[in-house]
């Protein structure tokens, strides 16, 4: 199994949830015409992937996969949750997001000002129940891997969403044909930068 | 439940609600799943089983795997990674993947012995290592000998298709039909080369264009999966060696006018 | 709330504007830009992007219709995750089904399936649609958008495999004789495969759509 190391440049440039699985695709096109609220809705991105991955990760481990209640006892050995997941994944997910926007808006007021308007629509960013399928079905060993890469997948994300919204204030300047303005020029611009992003591909540290 | 009364704001009420939905819920999925477990299992199975068939090249359909697989696949049993072989575990059960994930000494290797429709006996033995993108995986038919490749398959959890995915193409697979993966005693495994291998290398084939870091990860798994078998095939292959060589030897014997055995004739055996 | 729709007949133009809608003017993913997400990773090859069209649709108009019976029963502040329950339970069941009888693509979706949760016309079209409407006109909206978003995916895969397999729903269409490597001039387009080209055949789909229809170009 790679490193940690490894782990987290991988899902951050290689793996990234934006430019090789096209997660979190509506926020990120909806959220993206300005960097400054880019960079709220990318923090609040890294804040929840950063939380629910992991903790989804020992759900995982301990209730949900093949044979994972034998810690409870023998007789479980032979049980299967795994139909549950997603439920159990996007209930996780829905009740960090709404735990988060509490403590936020207890704590750190300031903050919350800036993010408290994006964090409602995370509980149904993709990316975030994509980080954790695909934590899942890449069988993480120990519980750093998974910190790794949901903090990983998060900052790829964060990076993805400050690039184009960057991009999309200069365009402004642009002459773009008029039928291509806006969202098809976004589209356009995401899958240029995609291609950018495949120079990682295979990268090693 | 069109309550025009109930405060549907209430603690109790949105307590109730949430329990209800969830056990209603969980109920429908486990039937669901419960339900369908059976012949999901069966999927995972046959296609394992057409996948191990295909190595020694009989196509089957999904239905018939299992029938085919009975009639060809007979001996199925576990080698340990010093080569000790535990006839008790059918190889078919064991888990691969959690078998690496124990130390080494605990490992059960699977091996499957086919026997073909002229008689010809056939080791096939799973392979297992990372692409680009997520696992990889694969069966590898030996020849008798141990070393000659006579088929091998391949698939991959979720390579690029069109690049990395092509490894499953037979146009692939076929090249590795008649390569060895022992140089005299020495296991050499085979490369995968990009550019092209020398198409008398017997240890190499073409790597797949655009597919390159699938393609090392092909050789990577190779090198490792074989080298877990090696002292298992290295163990058989003396062997037969001895046998050979004491056949020869009693040829030579028995047949005191023919001239002596060439030099080269012994390490033809293998 | 218009309830008044759900009086007419089973037919009538109402329901029938609800499912042409969005396949033209109200796409949900080139005009109203949701679902995106879970959408382009399958639309390499087209028989994933069907199976997943079909998947869509099916949840789409399924959860359409449960929530618009629970509507007047949700107690107001778990609305959002009673929600999720239920489309996460009807993905769930979808993907169960899938393993058990279409194996292979259900190999080929692999996570993807599972995103369909997170699929924004389906909050989306809850939302907007059906907690303010009648069961059946929200079965026909959810059938509508589902179809409207599979209309895009099937687009797009089908070029994709085209240019960059040269085949069919798996079936060889370009012949082999023309391939550079048999004698001929041909080559795949291999940069159609890679992912990101997704999204600039979305982009040009958007494109012809808008310069076809005036109204919907952006300042």
């Amino acid at each position: 199994m790679d490193s940690i190391v490894q782990i987290f440049f991988d899902s951050m440039f290689i793996k990234n949830m934006v430019f090789s699985y096209f997660l979190g695709m509506c926020s990120y096109l909806a959220v993206s015409k300005t960097v400054k609220t880019a960079t709220g809705l990318g923090i609040a991105v890294v804040f929840v992937m950063g939380i629910t991955v992991p903790v989804n990760y020992l759900l995982n481990r301990y209730v949900l996969s093949e044979g994972a209640l034998a810690w409870l006892s023998p007789d479980f050995a032979g049980m299967d949750l795994g139909f549950l997941s997603f439920i159990i994944f996007i209930a996780v997910i829905a009740s960090i997001v709404q735990l988060v926007e509490m403590v936020v808006e207890k704590f750190a007021p300031a903050l919350y000002s800036s993010l408290g308007i994006f964090l409602p629509l995370i509980a149904v960013n993709c990316a975030i129940l994509g980080a954790s399928l695909f934590m899942q079905k890449a069988d993480y060993q120990t519980l750093g891997q998974a910190t790794a890469y949901g903090l990983g997948s998060g900052l790829g994300w964060f990076v993805a969403i400050v690039c184009i919204a960057a991009i999309r204030e200069k365009m402004k300047y642009s002459d773009v044909p008029k039928p291509l303005r806006g969202l098809g020029i976004a589209f356009l611009l995401t899958g240029l930068l995609g291609f950018a992003f495949m120079a990682f591909t295979g990268f090693k540290l | 439940m069109e309550g025009k009364k109930i405060n549907r704001n209430g603690n109790l009420y949105t307590f109730i609600y949430a329990t209800v939905l969830v056990v209603l819920v969980a109920t429908l999925l486990a039937l669901c799943a419960t339900g369908l477990k059976p012949r999901q299992q069966q999927n995972i199975e046959a296609e394992a089983k057409q996948q191990i068939l295909n190595t020694i090249g009989i196509q089957t359909t999904a239905d018939e795997a299992q029938a085919a697989f009975e009639r060809y696949v007979g001996e199925r049993y576990a080698v340990s990674r010093s080569g000790a072989v535990n006839q008790q575990a059918d190889a078919f059960y064991l888990n691969l993947k959690s078998e690496l994930a124990k130390s080494e000494h605990e490992q059960q290797l699977p091996v499957f012995q086919a026997t073909m429709p002229d008689g010809q006996r056939k080791y096939i033995v799973p392979v297992r290592g990372n692409g680009l993108w997520g696992e990889i995986w694969g069966y590898v038919a030996l020849n008798d000998d141990l070393s000659t490749i006579y088929g091998i398959v391949f698939d991959h959890e979720s390579e690029t298709p069109g690049l990395g995915a092509e490894i499953t193409a037979p146009a692939f697979c076929k090249q590795f039909e008649g390569k060895t993966i022992f140089e005299g005693a020495q296991l050499t495994s085979v490369a995968v080369v990009k550019g092209g291998a020398h198409p008398d290398d017997p240890h190499a084939v073409d790597a797949i264009s655009g597919g390159t870091i699938t393609s090392n990860g092909v050789q990577d798994m190779l090198q490792r999966s074989l080298e877990r078998y090696s002292a298992y095939f290295s163990s058989i292959r003396e062997q037969q060696a001895r046998a050979a060589m004491a056949a020869d030897t009693l040829a030579a014997a028995d047949s005191l006018l023919q001239p002596a055995i060439e030099p080269g004739a012994m390490s033809n055996q293998h | 709330m218009s309830e008044a729709k759900g009086k007419q007949s089973w037919f009538g133009a109402a329901h029938r504007k609800l499912l042409a809608e969005p396949i033209g003017i109200k796409n949900p993913v080139t005009v109203l830009v949701l679902g995106i997400c879970s959408a382009l990773a399958v639309t390499a090859k087209l028989q994933p992007a069907v199976v997943m069209a079909v998947s869509v649709t099916a949840v789409t108009a399924v959860s359409n219709l449960v929530l618009s019976l629970l509507r007047r029963t949700i107690p107001n502040r778990i609305r959002i995750i009673v929600q999720l329950i239920i489309v996460a339970a009807l993905v769930t069941v979808v993907s169960e089904v899938l393993k058990a009888f279409a194996y292979d693509v259900s190999k080929q979706l692999s996570v993807f399936v599972g995103l369909i949760i997170t699929n924004c016309i389906i909050m989306g079209r809850i939302e907007a649609f059906a907690l303010g409407n009648g069961p059946w006109a929200s079965f026909i909206d959810g059938i509508g958008n589902g179809l409207g978003y599979g209309m895009i995916l099937v687009i797009v895969a089908f070029f994709r495999e085209l240019l960059g397999s040269g085949t069919l729903w798996g079936y060889r269409v370009i012949p082999e004789g023309l391939y550079a490597a048999n004698g001929g001039f041909y080559e795949n387009n291999g940069l159609v495969i890679m992912p990101p080209m997704a999204l600039i055949f979305v982009g040009a789909i958007i494109w012809i759509q808008r310069k076809r229809n005036k109204n919907l170009m952006e300042e």
